[in-house]
């Protein structure tokens, strides 16, 4: 006598098991693909005046054997930037032509976010070297310019860094680095000059575009100082609206390609076979009593 | 009163027929839908592109030059053309600017099978992310970019300038985002290296506002 609500249950429970494995997964994966690639940037430079060249080598954090090494990077040397894996690394500089196992002069963690961007610079005279690291920039406030000073002059303490008429930096001390400034795009004028009395201001022409991040940096040159400017990222400085309209159509054709008529016709199935079932056990019941 | 038994049985029998199909025909939509691309909601799907993947074109010969980041680097030529020896792409680049509402241009009908380089990015092998475009489809058409949604990490790109070096770029990802949600400062920001952004339409064709739903977007780093 029981067969039939047992059979009905089961039914039941296949349908909504079926409903639960093509209906609900079928929504949940439907636009889960937007990963990133998980890496983020890291350049390295020696920006230390009186220190001779160095051999920078990065490593992975749980690797022994260094996956980048700089070879004889001397005074004002920026590096590219490498793309890796986000995580942590160490950055550890010896001296130029040293042995690989030595011990570093100095090193450094850092942790890359992925999409972040790191400068990871030895600083300050020799005797205080030490190797600083950097957030870099990679968005700029839409249609302008960001700059920064890295002041890496140890003839010059401090310096006044101006861009046409725009102060970056009033008083930048040694070894220091300004905060990043948003600036209309446009070719201006830079000038540093020192703060103390009778050096010579240097100037340098430098062309900074809409969607690009750039750093200046300011070093002993032979005579006086000197200014680097650095393009550390770059965009679309109008960047379009939206996504893009690049396809007419033509090659999509006009398929059922929904799964809701499916699941219409699944609903309506059981329904029809549990109205027909349910008939059914009555009709057995009525001739039972009869 | 109660129903007859023939009847009823010939409900339940055709009740399981009818669920039998449709879980068929759902198993069949959903098994039609290529794993990349996310299920059609109500509109056609385009078929994945049939065809061995051969290298129909051989890679481009020329100087190939990586523009380092130091001080003054040197200025990049501007693009001339576009070679993916994987998927048979090989065109010339027209360039494009913006539409007055802000939008991208994209290449016209009649030229549904060039690609072009936004003027407004970085040129292909500076540092920054270079835009270029090209459509799947048009006129009845397969367009330039009609399979680039078969490559994958590591595929190679190549961009020949107007000095005549060549950049070569290797695939680091491809993503699709429905144009409603589209990652506008993922694909134009500002990148510290030489990247390329490939662009072209996927997903399901809506009739009702004539556009592909979906942007695909092929991530490319310049090899140094």
């Amino acid at each position: 006598m029981n067969f039939w609500s047992v059979s009905t249950r089961r039914l039941l429970m296949l349908l909504a098991a079926s409903a639960l494995l093509l209906g609900i997964p079928a929504a949940a994966t439907a636009f889960a693909s937007s990963a990133t690639t998980g890496t983020g940037w890291i350049r390295l430079a020696h920006l230390s005046p009186n220190t001779p060249a160095v051999d920078v080598y990065l490593y992975s954090f749980d690797n022994s054997k260094a996956m980048i090494v700089l070879h004889h990077v001397a005074y004002g040397t920026v590096s590219p930037y490498e793309s890796v894996q986000a995580g942590d690394y160490s950055v550890a500089m010896r001296a130029a032509g040293a042995s690989a196992t030595s011990q570093p002069v100095l090193s450094t963690s850092v942790t890359i976010a992925a999409g972040h961007a790191y400068t990871v610079a030895g600083m300050g005279p020799e005797s205080g070297l030490r190797l600083q690291v950097l957030d870099d920039a990679l968005t700029t406030p839409s249609g302008q310019a960001l700059v920064r000073v890295i002041q890496a002059s140890l003839k010059q303490q401090e310096v006044k860094v101006t861009l046409g008429s725009t102060v970056l930096a009033g008083s930048l001390k040694f070894a220091s680095v300004s905060a990043y400034q948003a600036v209309t795009p446009g070719t201006e004028t830079v000038t540093v000059s020192a703060l103390s009395a009778g050096a010579g201001d240097a100037n340098s022409s430098v062309t900074l575009a809409a969607g690009t991040v750039h750093t200046l940096v300011v070093l002993d040159g032979a005579s006086g100082l000197e200014v680097v400017s650095l393009e550390d990222a770059s965009g679309s400085g109008k960047p379009p609206l939206g996504g893009v309209q690049t396809g007419f159509g033509g090659t999509a054709p006009h398929g059922p390609g929904s799964p809701v008529p499916w699941l219409v016709a699944i609903g309506a199935g059981s329904l029809l076979a549990l109205t027909g079932g349910l008939r059914l056990r009555r009709n057995r019941q009525l001739i039972a009593r009869i | 009163m109660p129903t007859r038994r023939p009847v009823a049985a010939l409900a339940f029998a055709a009740g399981l027929v009818v669920i039998a199909g449709g879980v068929t025909g759902l198993l069949l939509t959903r098994h039609s839908t290529p794993a990349m691309r996310p299920a059609a909601v109500g509109v056609g799907a385009v078929p994945a592109p049939t065809g061995p993947i051969v290298a129909a074109f051989p890679a481009p010969t020329g100087p190939i030059v990586a523009v380092s980041q130091s001080a003054a680097p040197k200025p990049v030529a501007a693009p001339v053309s576009l070679t993916i020896p994987l998927i048979g792409v090989q065109t010339n680049l027209m360039t494009l600017g913006l539409e007055p509402d802000g939008e991208l241009q994209v290449p016209p009908l009649n030229m549904v099978s060039v690609a072009g380089w936004y003027t407004g990015s970085p040129r292909p092998g500076a540092i920054g992310s270079s835009i270029i475009v090209g459509h799947i489809d048009g006129d009845n058409k397969t367009g330039v970019f009609f399979r680039l949604r078969q490559l994958s990490a590591g595929d190679k790109i190549y961009v020949k300038r107007s000095d005549g070096t060549l950049a070569e770029f290797r695939v680091t990802s491809i993503q699709q985002y429905p144009k409603d949600h589209f990652p506008t400062e993922a694909v134009y920001g500002p990148v510290p290296d030489a990247e390329l952004r490939l662009i072209t339409c996927g997903g399901a064709w809506d009739p009702a506002t004539h556009h592909y739903v979906l942007n695909i977007v092929v991530y490319a780093t310049e090899v140094s």
